[in-house]
């Protein structure tokens, strides 16, 4: 069952002065997002990802398209009670501290008097700011606010998690701890949705992508699908070889790139792998070593984002 | 529950605010100076006494003293008092719609008009905090000092308090539309002149151009907007009656429900551009 579907979705903004230019921060998005799972949105700056939640959660509204949360389309206040969001760029009142900030946000989701203490109690320790309760917000570090940001969206038991680059301004083991925290959420049956510039983060995390450039979603799926589209493999050989032996291998294999006594191989299948290892050693060209170069996330990202602009 | 705890959160930050703790300060010097100043003659308990001499009014030997203190105290304070306290809280709806902060109120369950209703009622609560104790202080200083329990006086501080919700709807809508502090403390300002303006535009402006079309517009502009000179007057009339002015009106309760229509009109107006906008 989907936690969250949209259907074309658009968002046009009006800018200039008498409002007549029409900016395109969002085209025709369609995307689902199974009950349970993680959900990662990727993009480079400016390509709507922030919009896309905004209009979720009806902070941004929707210029035509449909959207279902949690079986509610968006705009129901009912929505909103069963969700979390952590912004990308959170400001929380100063004044307060850690454990007034989520009392209050407790309060705003309408939770009963009685148990907001203890609920941002646990909170606080689940971010690992139980020693900061009693501490101003104004005193805490990025990293910190990032923690009680995400304890601030954790506060109503949300069914649906929003998080706009969670682990921004964290170190690398708050990092980690967090993405646990997820996982754990994760597996109590939370749908977390995740914005994140941080594709490796997202690699380790995210069961789904979709990736989303000028608005416009270009690419859907599991990341496993989206990045074993190809097999690198980089060959170490005991000698270069020689101007015959390339030719031979190129009327075999099209994607071939020698570096001295390397040879990278990009393939369509592995048994072309055999193909160029029985060809060189034909050859008397002994092979020291291979590694499989797997296509990490950010790669094919960065491929597909500059082939997308390029058109 | 949600709207009260908006409406909580925002009597604390404006109580927090860095003016109003100047105010309050500044509250408690006008207090200690008035404990001081204020007292009895010794040799006649009825008569009252300024930093120990006697005070009399030449012209209006029967003059009840209190009274004419808190009058004159009361109209010549309270126009201020409304203006400093706007200044002090003009910031807290551009302030709520600051990136990172709007976020995350929208993002709760609580609709847009709910929030809206609670900054600008936390935001007079607030002022009302500051106001009270100031009236209070008066009030006891001279019921105290002077034997006077003026309960006319004490109840005045109510419709300053609803003069100040009045005018804040200016506030609002100016906060909104331009997201600037400076900006809606501006208006508010220049609409405290044109109200002053306006009270008197049968001796002002109806005299700039004798065309019935322009002086029904005045009119209707008088009536559609809160009429903040008109209230803050009945609210010194709810005291007494000012010696020093001859013929000077009754008290009367048409201001404010003139200004609970243009004020009720505003905040729909502010709720309606709030809840069209993005963020």
């Amino acid at each position: 069952m989907e936690a969250l579907q949209t259907v074309d979705l658009t968002k046009l903004y009006r800018t200039g002065l008498l409002k007549r230019k029409n900016i395109t921060a969002l085209e025709k998005v369609s995307i689902s997002v199974d009950q349970g799972t993680i959900f990662g949105l990727l993009g480079p700056n400016g390509a709507g990802k922030t919009t896309f939640v905004k209009l979720l959660l009806s902070i941004a509204l929707p210029t035509s398209g449909t959207a279902t949360v949690l079986g509610h389309s968006i705009g129901q206040r009912a929505l909103k009670k069963h969700c979390g969001y952590l912004p990308e760029s959170h400001r929380y009142p100063g004044f307060l501290t850690a454990l007034d900030t989520l009392i209050f946000f407790g309060r705003l989701n309408g939770l009963p008097e009685s148990t907001l203490k203890d609920k941002a109690k646990s909170l606080l320790e689940l971010v690992g700011l139980k020693d900061w309760a009693k501490v101003k917000t104004k005193k805490f570090s990025k990293g910190m606010l990032q923690r009680l940001g995400l304890a601030q969206a954790l506060v109503n038991d949300p069914k649906l998690l929003f998080l706009d680059e969670p682990t921004d301004g964290v170190d690398p083991i708050g990092r980690k701890e967090i993405r646990d925290i997820l996982i754990k959420l994760k597996s109590a049956g939370t749908t977390i949705f995740l914005n994140s510039h941080l594709l490796s983060e997202i690699e380790m995390i995210c069961d789904k992508v979709a990736i989303l450039n000028r608005g416009i979603v270009v690419r859907t799926g599991i990341i496993s699908e989206l990045t074993a589209q190809k097999l690198i493999f980089n060959i170490q050989l005991s000698e270069p070889v020689s101007e015959d032996i390339k030719v031979s291998l190129s009327h075999k294999h099209f994607s071939l790139e020698f570096k001295d006594t390397n040879l990278i191989a990009a393939l369509k299948d592995k048994s072309e792998l055999n193909s160029i290892i029985d060809t060189l050693r034909a050859s008397g060209i002994g092979i020291e070593g291979m590694t499989q170069q797997k296509t990490s996330l950010e790669d094919y990202f960065i491929q597909l984002v500059k082939g997308e602009n390029e058109q | 529950m949600r709207f009260w705890g908006m409406f909580r959160f925002t009597i604390g930050e404006t109580i927090r605010r860095g003016t109003l703790i100047f105010y309050f300060c500044v509250a408690t010097c006008f207090l200690i100076f008035f404990s001081l100043a204020i007292g009895h003659s010794p040799d006649n308990p009825g008569v009252i006494t300024i930093f120990g001499s006697e005070f009399a009014h030449e012209s209006l030997p029967e003059l009840n003293v209190v009274e004419f203190i808190l009058i004159q105290l009361h109209s010549s304070s309270v126009f201020w008092i409304i203006l400093f306290g706007i200044f002090g809280v003009a910031g807290l709806i551009p302030g709520m719609l600051e990136k990172g902060t709007i976020d995350l109120f929208l993002s709760k369950p609580l609709a847009r008009a709910e929030l809206l209703m609670a900054r600008a009622l936390g935001a007079t609560a607030g002022i009302a905090v500051n106001l009270i104790y100031f009236f209070v202080g008066i009030w006891l200083i001279f019921g105290l000092k002077a034997g006077v329990w003026h309960w006319g006086f004490l109840s005045s501080v109510i419709y300053v308090v609803y003069a100040f919700a009045c005018f804040f709807s200016i506030v609002a809508i100016a906060g909104l539309i331009t997201r600037s502090a400076g900006f809606s403390i501006l208006i508010a300002f220049s609409f405290a002149l044109i109200s002053w303006g306006l009270e008197l535009r049968e001796k002002l402006f109806y005299l700039l151009w004798d065309n019935p079309v322009y002086h029904r517009l005045l009119d209707a502009f008088y009536y559609l907007t809160p009429q903040l000179n008109a209230m803050l007057a009945n609210s010194s009339r709810v005291i007494g009656k000012d010696p020093l002015t001859p013929y000077s009106a009754e008290f009367t309760f048409m201001p404010f429900i003139y200004s609970l229509f243009s004020a009720s009109l505003l905040y729909g107006l502010s709720i309606w551009y709030f809840s069209r906008q993005d963020y």
